[in-house]
Formats: C-alpha cells, sequence, structure tokens
C-alpha cells in the first residue's frame, strides 16, 4: 500500500473520484398552485389520430363485420349442392353457395341472364345503326358517281326570285318605254 | 377396418394431444353450428342449347354473339374434359413408371386422341380467336382434305 502511495501517477489516478461527480436525481415535479405556465412540447398530433383512425376502422368496421361474419357462417352456413329439379328453373341467386353472395346476388346485383339479354338487344339496336349507315354510305357513292338523282348533291335553284325580278323589269320597261 | 386397429402408447397418446383441440371444435360443430343451419340448396347452372354458326345469317349479330358465348362455354368445358384425361395419364405413368409404355398405353392413346381432336377443333385460333375463326378454319381443312386427302395420310409422291 505504501508502495502504490509513491507512486505520482498512481496518485493522481486515486485523485479521480468512480462515480459521475454530479448526479442527476429524477426530481418529481409536484404541480399544484404556481402561475398557470404553456409546456412547450413537441406535437402529438399523429399519435392522437391515429389512435382515432385506429379506433374508428377497428371498433366501426372491423368488430361488426367480424360479428357478422361469423353469425352468417355459423347460424345460417353455405347451401348444399344439388342436382336441379325437373321443371324447376332456379332463380339467378340459387346459383351462389355462400348465403352472403346469396343476399348481394338477389337484391343488389343484376342477373346473368339480365346482363346477357340487355347486351344482346344493345348488340341488336347498334348493328341496325351500323347496316343503316352502310346503306347510306353506298347510296351517297352511286350518287356521286352517276350524277343523276335530285337527292343529297343537288341544290334547287329557286327561280321564284328571279321570275319577280323579270316581271318587275318589264313592267318598268312597259311604263317607262325604254 | 378403421376402429379396431392395434395401437401403441404413443399413438394413444398423440390422439389424446390431438383431441385437445379437436373435441371442442367437433362438439361445437356438431352441437351448435349443424342444429342451427337451416338446409337449402344451390344448383349447378345449366345452359339451353342455341343455334350454331353454321345456322345463322350473315348480317344476324345476334344469332353470332349467342353463338360465340355458346362456343366459348363449350370450349371451357372442353378444356376440363381434356386436364381429366392429361390427370388420368400423367397418374397412370407416375403409378407404373418404366412398365408404362404398355401398362398405360390405352390411357395414353385415349389422351392423344383427345388432344388431337382439341387442337383440330381449337388450336391456333390466335388470341382473337372466335367461332367464326374456328368455323371458318373448318372450312379450309374440309377443303383442303378435299384437295389433298385425309390430313396426316402423308407426303404425295410424285404421281405423272
Amino acid at each position: 500500500m505504501s508502495v502504490l502511495s509513491r507512486l505520482p501517477a498512481l496518485g493522481a489516478l486515486r485523485a479521480l473520484p468512480g462515480r459521475p461527480l454530479a448526479l442527476t436525481v429524477a426530481q418529481r415535479g409536484m404541480g399544484g398552485g404556481g402561475p398557470r405556465t404553456m409546456d412547450i412540447t413537441a406535437s402529438r398530433w399523429q399519435w392522437h389520430k391515429f389512435k382515432d383512425v385506429l379506433h374508428f376502422y377497428f371498433m366501426l368496421g372491423a368488430i361488426p363485420l367480424t360479428a357478422l361474419a361469423f353469425a352468417v357462417n355459423v347460424f345460417v352456413g353455405p347451401a348444399q349442392l344439388a342436382p336441379t329439379p325437373e321443371d324447376y328453373t332456379p332463380k339467378h341467386w340459387e346459383y351462389h353457395r355462400h348465403p352472403i353472395s346469396r343476399f348481394l346476388a338477389r337484391y343488389f346485383y343484376t342477373s346473368h341472364q339480365e346482363d346477357y339479354e340487355k347486351y344482346l338487344h344493345y348488340i341488336y339496336e347498334e348493328n341496325e345503326k351500323k347496316q343503316m349507315r352502310l346503306i347510306e354510305k353506298r347510296v351517297k357513292e352511286l350518287m356521286a358517281e352517276r350524277e343523276d338523282t335530285r337527292a343529297h348533291y343537288y341544290r334547287p335553284i329557286l327561280t321564284k326570285y328571279h321570275k319577280k325580278v323579270r316581271e318587275e323589269y318589264d313592267q318598268m320597261q312597259h311604263e317607262r318605254g325604254f | 377396418m378403421g376402429e379396431n386397429r392395434p395401437t401403441n402408447a404413443f399413438k394413444e397418446f398423440s390422439e389424446s394431444v390431438i383431441s385437445m383441440v379437436d373435441r371442442p371444435v367437433t362438439w361445437f360443430r356438431e352441437n351448435v353450428v349443424a342444429t342451427n343451419r337451416p338446409q337449402y340448396n344451390w344448383y349447378h347452372q345449366q345452359f339451353r342449347r342455341v343455334p350454331t354458326i353454321d345456322e345463322c345469317y350473315t348480317d344476324d349479330v345476334v344469332c353470332y354473339t349467342e353463338a360465340n358465348e355458346q362456343f366459348k362455354r363449350d370450349k371451357q368445358v372442353d378444356n376440363e374434359i381434356l386436364n381429366i384425361l392429361r390427370q388420368r395419364q400423367e397418374d397412370c405413368i407416375i403409378y407404373e413408371k418404366n412398365d408404362h409404355r404398355t401398362k398405360c398405353a390405352h390411357i395414353m392413346e385415349e389422351y392423344n386422341k383427345a388432344a388431337e381432336n382439341w387442337f383440330i377443333k381449337y388450336g391456333d385460333l390466335g388470341i382473337y380467336g372466335d367461332v367464326k375463326t374456328a368455323y371458318m378454319k373448318q372450312k379450309h381443312r374440309l377443303i383442303w382434305e378435299r384437295r389433298h386427302g385425309k390430313v396426316g395420310s402423308g407426303m404425295k409422291t410424285d404421281m405423272d
């Protein structure tokens, strides 16, 4: 021990404290009394908004839909496949298996047959228009080629105004003499 | 055959572990779910046969559209038929590997014939191939066969 205390470097080492000089002690800042202060903190708006949105989609979305899906699947259940009975055409929603698909097909979606018939009607109408346009085009071509019809390429010359002018001119000549 | 197989302790132990999950689930299913569900049916849609493309007038677009839809449905059905035959052939080959050329000969023959017929009807129509293209393909094939003999009957020899 006395050997150690004679070495000056070790003496300097011993002077260094092993612990930090200034201890940070957590102290409770108890409010109550004192002037009103404004706490300048970083914004927690994003965190609050996130919690808000999470609650919205979870409480109003996930939970009711999960409950609905559970109830439908447990208490109603999917349909059994059966061969089509003779003399019965199934309704268009009876071609679906799951009860929710059946519900949507029955009350919201248009059936395949309805779509098909609407499409066929549309095709028919457009084809009629197409045939009429083709005929018109052919007629115009022929009229332009033969130039023998008083139709598309004919501008009628109205002669009644020319006649009027001629009459007045004749009248004037008759009155004036030249 | 299934119920009274000889068991051992390990099998019984693993069965009991599995049944810890299986028995409550099965109970729930049989007692809560199956008793409360109504029994109702769903059906496969069956489409009526409509006139095919060779029975349509050239300016009858509605007939053409319906024949096209029927053609697409028939093509789907034929695809599935060919799939089943191909699966049969593959299963037979895997089962009888290295003997398959003798033991699976009839199944392979059946599939090859079906694939050839499928290709005659639906092959090489292109991405926009519809019922009209297929009809024209058949027409060209029949004309070709009328002029040159059956497809696949070999090359003509030089005859003077």
